[in-house]
Formats: C-alpha cells, structure tokens, sequence
C-alpha cells in the first residue's frame, strides 16, 4: 500500500533520516519504534507532506508522492493523527470533524455529517456523542475524535504518533481493539511508539530506527522484548536491575495536607498528605494532568501551595523557594527535560550549572568562574558517562539520553537527601531508561527519598518501593509494591475507584 | 559575517535607487564617505552622533537578551536629558569636574526611574512592555516640552529650549580640532562592561537563562520579575546616560524633540550588532557616520539626505530575513 524509498532529510548538520525504507502492506499494523529524535516523527511528516524530504520516493497505493501538501496526502487516503491532537477545543466533535473538510459541501449539514459519525462510532466501537464539546472530553475521547475525522475523510492508512503517551491503561486497551477492527477492514496502521510492550502487542512488524537509520525489521511474532529492545539501543539492556531489599528509615520528606491552585483558580490538589523515608522510592502512577505536576511544583517550590506544609529531613521548606528547597537538599528532575530541565541553546557546562550558578565553586565573589564551570562539567561527564565532546557543546545537539543524563548528573551530582524525579525516562530508549532507573535506586541505595512520578506502571513497580495512584489530584491508592494488583491499579488510574463525583465537581466537569 | 552581508545588499540596493535617480551612485557613496570620515572633525562628529545610539544600543541588546522588549529608549534619553540639564542649570557653581558627573548620574538615574515604572506596570499590572514602553516614550517627551515651555525654558528664544549650560558642565573635548566630547569613551566603556556582565558575571547569566527559556530560568531559582525589573533598570539607566551625554556634550542646552528618533535607532542598532554588545559598537557607528555623511551627499551629488534612513532600513529587512530564514532552518 505505501512504498518509502531512500527517504533522506537532514536539518542543518543533523541528520534526521538517512536513506530509510518503509513499506506498509494493507491490513497490517506497522510499529515504528525508536528513542526521541530518532527521526520517527520526521519520517512521519514527510510522509504526510508536512517536511519535504532531502531524497527519496514516496508511493502511496501505485500513486506517487512528491512535494505533497498535507490536504493532498488526505486526499489521498492517509490519516494522521498527532501526538498533540489538532482539535478546537471550544467546539463540538460534528464541528471538528466538518473543519477543512471539503466535502461537507457548500452548506454544512450539521445533522448529515453527526449522523456518519454515529454511524462511524457504533462500528469502530468510539462510544462518541456528535454534539459534545471538544474541551469537555477526556483525553482518549479526543484522540477517538481524530480517529473518526481520519475515517471519514476516507483514510486507508492511519499514522498514530504515541498515541498511548496521555491514556490510561483501560483506554489503551480500547484504542488498540479500535486498531484491531481497523486491520480487519484491510486498512493499515504505522503505529509510533517506544514503548515495546505495546508495539509487540499491537503490532504485526516492526521497524526500528536509531540516529535516523533502520536498525532492522522484524515480525513481531518472531522477536521479544530484549531484541527489541537490543535493537533500539546496540547493546544489551536486559541484565536485571540490583535491587537489594532495605528496611526504610526515617521520614526524609513529608508533605502534610497540601492544597493548590491553577492559574485561573481552579483546584488541582484538594489535600494531599504522604512521606518518603530514607531508602525508600514512592511512585505516583496516574494518567497526565491528574494534579502530579501541580504537585511536584508545589513540593519544589516553583509554585506555592495555598495551604499545607512539606518538610524535608523535619525542616518545613514551605516558605522557601525553588533556591532554598535547593540548599535543603531537595532535587528535581522536571518532566519537561526540552525546556523545562535544561537550557537547549546553552552548553553542557552552563546546563550543569544552571542550578548552582549563585553558588560557590561557580560563583567567585561577583564573578561567574568559567574555568570552575568546566572543571565541574568535565567531572560530571566522566562521572555520569555523557556522550559529548566537550563541556562547550550546545545541548541541544545531544541525544535525549544524554541530555537526560545532564539533568541527573545536575541533580544527583550534589547527593540530595530527596528526589523529585517526574516521568525521567520519558522519551528515553531503554539503554538510557535503564540508565535513569539504575542513577534512583542508586540513589535509595545511598539513603536518598524518591518521589517517582510516572505514567508507566510496569516502570513504577521496577523502581517503587510503594505506589501510588494519582486521579483528580487525589491520592486514590497507596500500597506496597508487594501488595500491588495491576488491574486494580489501572482501574484506579482510569478513575474507576475514586469517589468520582465530588472530584468531578471540584473541576466543573460534568461525571460521564 | 550576516551584518556585514546585510549592509552591503542594503548598499546594493539603495545604489539602484541612486542611479534611478539619475544620479552616480559611486560618486554619491565616496561622498559619504567624504563627509562622515574625510576629516579629523567629520570623524568627530560621527562619533558624537554614534554615542548616543551605542549606550542605548546597549542597554537594549541587554533587554533582549532576556526577551524583554524594551522600545522606550527614547523617552529614557529624553528624561535623562531633562535631568542633566536641570543639575547643571540648579548647580552652577559647583566644581568644573564635578558638575558635569552630577548631572550625568543624574540623567541615568531618571532614565533607570522610568524604565523601572514601564517594568512595574508590566509586572503588577500586566501590561505588555512593548505598549508601556512604547506609550511611556510619548509621555517622557512631552514631559520635556512641558518643562521647557516653563521653568526650564530660555525667556524669549522663540523655540523650546533650556538656556545654554554653564560652561563647566559641558563634557571635555577630547580629539583636538574636532567637537568629538568624551562620550564617545563612556560609550565605550559601558560596551565593555555590558559583555562582561553578560558573559562572566550571575546577573548576565540570570539574563540569558531568562531569554533562553522562562521555565528553566523559574526551575533554576531565577526570579523572572527581579530579572526583568533590573534589566530594564538598567537599560534605561543607559538611555539617560546618553541623554545626559548629548545635552551635555553637543548641545549645551536642552532642545525639545533632541531624543527624536533615538530610542528606536537604539533597537536597530542592538539587532544589527546580533544582540552582542561588542558588536553594538561598530554598528553604532555604521548608524553614525551614515547620518553624519548624509548632508555631504546631498551637497555633492544632489542625493536627498534621507537616503540613508533608506539604507538603514533596508539593512534592517535584509538582517531581520536572515534571522527569519536561519530560525526556520533550525527548526528540527
């Protein structure tokens, strides 16, 4: 159905695809798998007429594809659904889906087009109301939205980039079943993902890229999880992690009864009250948007709580702010890695400062010391093994391993007493993963408390020594890790057990 | 290398215009040539007008490092003007050497004043600073207006304009045979100063981080609004320097309408030196001798003058394109 032949395209001095090979055959699944920059979404955009390539030939069922608009390469039957959806939040679904779509006519017939999309619903199984509004729907009823505008602007091929990243797992579940009628029909799928779990689940082959190469495709029923995952990295990751068993010590930090609010004043922690003890890792697990983040600002001091009190080592750091819960010993790993965790356009000597600058060895008296500043960048580059040539290079030329090793090298480097790690491997192929996760027990092993927020539940039993279930930003779970059931677990996650209605009502959304 | 590029295509272009006139574009260019560089004292007069374009160029590289849009430089020059020449006209007898340090100090301390106001509109009441820089510039002017229309106006001059300074607030001459004044040096030293507090000192790094990216400057323990409050500051502080510095140095009398214009060379200047400070310095005076040869080659060759605010504008487009064109090729 889709040939990709000798596909190249590179930005600048980087090269984000080099002469890559994609076929698709009709009614197969394909995954494309591959860690954060490995030219996945590049290849995905060239496909659909958003990039145009270097070289390289596009067909497309017999037909060629060359110097496409996106409206062309819909035209022509692909769909693609982005890992931001493109949606208009303030309208309905029937109003998202006639948007720029030519055939609706000259008059828009409302009632025509919500009848194709019950008629569409009821057999993918989308479970969608035409005339609900965009904004009101949970993030997995969006991304069904996009689906159903992909099948009736007529998509034979359907591009899904990480469509799991934002879905809980009963969610992921029905959107794989969706792709699974989608195959029936003999439609195809590519379907882009790192996570390996779900692409030898979904997946009839794969094809793995690495630095914006094939590294190999395989069936999928003939491969497991460490080819894979051997694949991705060019080595092998699947030793198992050294997780010595230890008796938790005191309380390192405490979070009593903590409450915050957003921007526009809306509740996103209606109370929230837990502790770490030395040695001890406790992952919050938890759909996107369940008030983690709003948590792990409040607990760092990016934001300030309305009321509550977090301690660490029995110090109450509430008054203080990002700088003095610093010096307390806390240390952060923020989700955002891009532009959030680091500086993308400054170098690795002044991202490994970023956080120490106003401080000796850094600050000498009213001057920034450049000679300290890559003395301590060329430590922690032995230290933490970054791939880079020299404490000068820009950050953003690095791959997203080791721009995450320079946030751990950052916030590890100094022995924390705590650590607020939010999802750290996001993004992550599993050599660096492994990297991540081996840098926090390493850290527990040393007498450190970890807070791991996370969205993957099989990586929060890796590291946990208790877990948590983040939903409406309540904790709506709490058990050791030896106690943990994953269906429960992911019925928690999916809000099924949580007092639903009055966290609904602190949001201002209708329960459904 | 862009700059360079951008200045000759602008050139390139502006010589199409000439020869469209009917004119010879070389000899109209040696003209100008002649007239901003042919003389010890032409020089000298293209480094006076360049002075105030590279403090304010400065001041407003700083900002933009930090993404803050600062555009009020023009009511920053006026006011400071307003002050210097208010010291000089209170303190007339005060020491030769003293008087005309006063009067500096206290042009940069008005022009820190108002840019620390359009800051803390910004950040209390959330207006944009381009609005309030921009708006706050009209003010600062008419607040000059009205002070020469009063107390600080010349009786009977005929036009707004303060009573010559006492002589011994002027700024010394510094090149023998020119009117070149010591500006031109304190210019030089702030560029000096700027890249080192850019470049080796926390509040430059602060300023950078800021620029960079908001959140990362937030998760550092930078705080955005001290950062920007004091960026600000300390480009109006620099806009009233080299209000002070004209008044002082050229006039000898504060004139209405002298910051005309100013501030927003300031902005093209900071953009043409690539937002370095170094670099503000040849591309204040590029601005300088341009405006300075004007004159000259409309004498010779007939070329209206504001031909070069031609130039100058061209070389904006081309060097803004090339920014445009290179963000778009990083773009991955």
């Amino acid at each position: 159905m889709l040939r990709m032949q000798q596909i190249s395209k590179s930005f600048g001095s980087v090269h984000a695809n080099r002469s890559i090979d994609l076929d698709v055959v009709s009614g197969r699944i394909v995954g494309l798998l591959g860690e954060n920059g490995s030219g996945k979404t590049t290849l995905m955009n060239i496909l659909f007429g958003i990039v145009t390539p270097d070289a390289g030939v596009i067909a497309f069922k017999g037909r060629l594809l060359a110097g496409h608009a996106p409206r062309e390469a819909i035209a022509a039957g692909i769909g693609m659904i982005h890992q931001h959806f493109m949606l208009v939040p303030a309208m309905t679904v029937t109003e998202n889906v006639m948007l720029g779509w030519g055939s609706t006519g000259r008059w828009l017939r409302t009632s025509a087009v919500a009848q194709q999309i019950r008629t569409a619903s009821a057999t993918y199984g989308l479970g969608l109301d035409p005339s609900a509004r965009v904004e009101l729907l949970p993030l997995g009823a969006q991304q069904r939205v996009e689906i159903v505008k992909a099948v009736l602007r007529g998509a034979e091929l359907l591009v899904l980039d990480e469509p799991t990243s934002s879905l809980s797992p009963p969610e992921v579940a029905g959107l794989l079943d969706i792709l699974r009628r989608f195959r029936q029909e003999g439609r195809s799928v590519i379907f882009i993902s790192h996570k390996l779990g779900e692409v030898l689940e979904i997946c009839d082959e794969v094809v793995v890229l690495r630095d914006g190469q094939v590294m190999g495709r395989v069936e999928t029923s003939s491969v497991d999880r460490h080819q894979l995952a051997r694949l991705m990295v060019g080595r092998d990751v699947s030793t198992p992690i050294d997780r010595s068993p230890r008796s938790a010590g005191s309380e390192r930090l405490v979070v009593a009864n903590l409450t915050a609010r957003d921007a526009i004043g809306v509740e996103r922690l209606p109370g929230l009250s837990f502790s770490v003890r030395a040695g001890e890792v406790l992952a919050l697990v938890g759909v996107e948007g369940n008030g983690q983040a709003e948590l792990a600002r409040v607990i760092v001091g990016i934001e300030r709580p309305t009321s509550g009190a977090v301690f660490v080592d029995g110090t109450d750091i509430t008054a203080g702010g990002v700088a003095a819960r610093r010096a307390a010993g806390l240390a952060h790993v923020p989700a955002d890695r891009a532009t959030t965790g680091l500086v993308a356009d400054m170098t690795i000597a002044e991202n490994l400062a970023l956080r120490a600058f106003d401080e000796p060895p850094v600050r000498r008296g009213p001057w920034l010391d450049a000679d300290a500043m890559a003395e301590l960048a060329r430590e922690r580059i032995a230290d933490f093994e970054i791939r880079a040539p020299e404490p000068a290079t820009i950050v953003r030329t690095l791959s997203g391993g080791n721009q995450q090793k320079i946030v751990l090298a950052r916030e590890l480097g100094r022995r924390p007493s705590v650590l607020v790690a939010e999802q750290p491997t996001r993004g992550l192929d599993p050599g660096a993963t492994r990297f991540v996760i081996d840098q926090v027990i390493a850290l527990r092993a040393a007498g450190g408390a970890v807070l791991y927020i996370t969205t993957e539940l099989e990586e929060a039993l890796l590291v946990a020594d208790r877990v948590g279930v983040m939903y409406r930003g309540r904790l709506v779970g709490l058990m050791r890790r030896e106690h943990v059931d994953l269906g429960r677990l992911g019925q928690m996650m999916a809000g099924a057990l949580a007092e639903a209605s009055d966290a609904a009502a602190s949001y201002g959304v209708p329960t459904s | 290398m862009r700059p360079i590029l951008a200045v000759a295509l602008a050139l390139a272009l502006t010589a199409l215009l000439i020869v469209a006139a009917g004119k010879n574009p070389l000899l109209a260019y040696a003209a100008l040539g002649r007239g901003a560089l042919g003389s010890w004292d032409r020089i000298g007069v293209a480094l006076n007008k360049a002075t105030p374009y590279v403090l304010t160029g400065v001041g407003v590289t700083l900002c933009f490092r930090a993404r803050v849009i600062n555009i009020g430089g023009e009511g920053q020059i006026a006011l400071g003007g307003l002050a210097a020449t208010w010291i000089a006209l209170t303190f007339p007898q005060a020491p030769p050497i003293v008087l005309p340090l006063l009067a500096l100090a206290a042009g940069a301390l008005t022009g820190a004043a108002w840019a620390a106001l359009a800051a803390a509109i910004r950040l209390h009441r959330g207006v944009h600073e381009v609005l309030v820089t921009l708006l706050l510039n009209f003010v600062g002017v008419l607040i000059v207006s009205e002070a020469l229309q009063g107390t600080l106006g010349e009786p009977g001059a005929g036009f707004p304009q303060s009573p010559l300074l006492p002589r011994a607030s002027w700024l010394p001459r510094v090149l023998p045979g020119s009117d070149l004044h010591g500006g031109i040096l304190i210019a030089v030293v702030a560029v000096v100063l700027a890249h080192v507090l850019l470049w080796r000192m926390p509040f430059g790094f602060r300023l950078r981080v800021l620029g960079a990216s908001a959140p990362a400057a937030v998760y550092a323990g930078i705080s955005p609004s001290r950062t920007f409050f004091g960026v600000m500051s300390l480009a109006g502080a620099l806009a009233g320097l080299a209000g002070a510095v004209e008044v002082l140095g050229v006039h000898y009398r504060l004139i209405d309408g002298f910051s005309h214009g100013f501030g927003f060379n300031a902005v093209a200047i900071a953009l043409l030196g690539a937002l370095n400070p170094i670099t503000v310095l040849p591309a204040g005076l590029f601005f300088g001798f341009l405006e300075t040869g004007a004159l000259a080659m409309q004498r010779a060759v007939g070329v209206p003058s504001p031909l070069v605010a031609v130039i100058q504008g061209l070389t904006m487009i081309f060097i803004l394109s090339a920014m445009g064109l290179s963000a778009r090729r990083s773009r991955v």
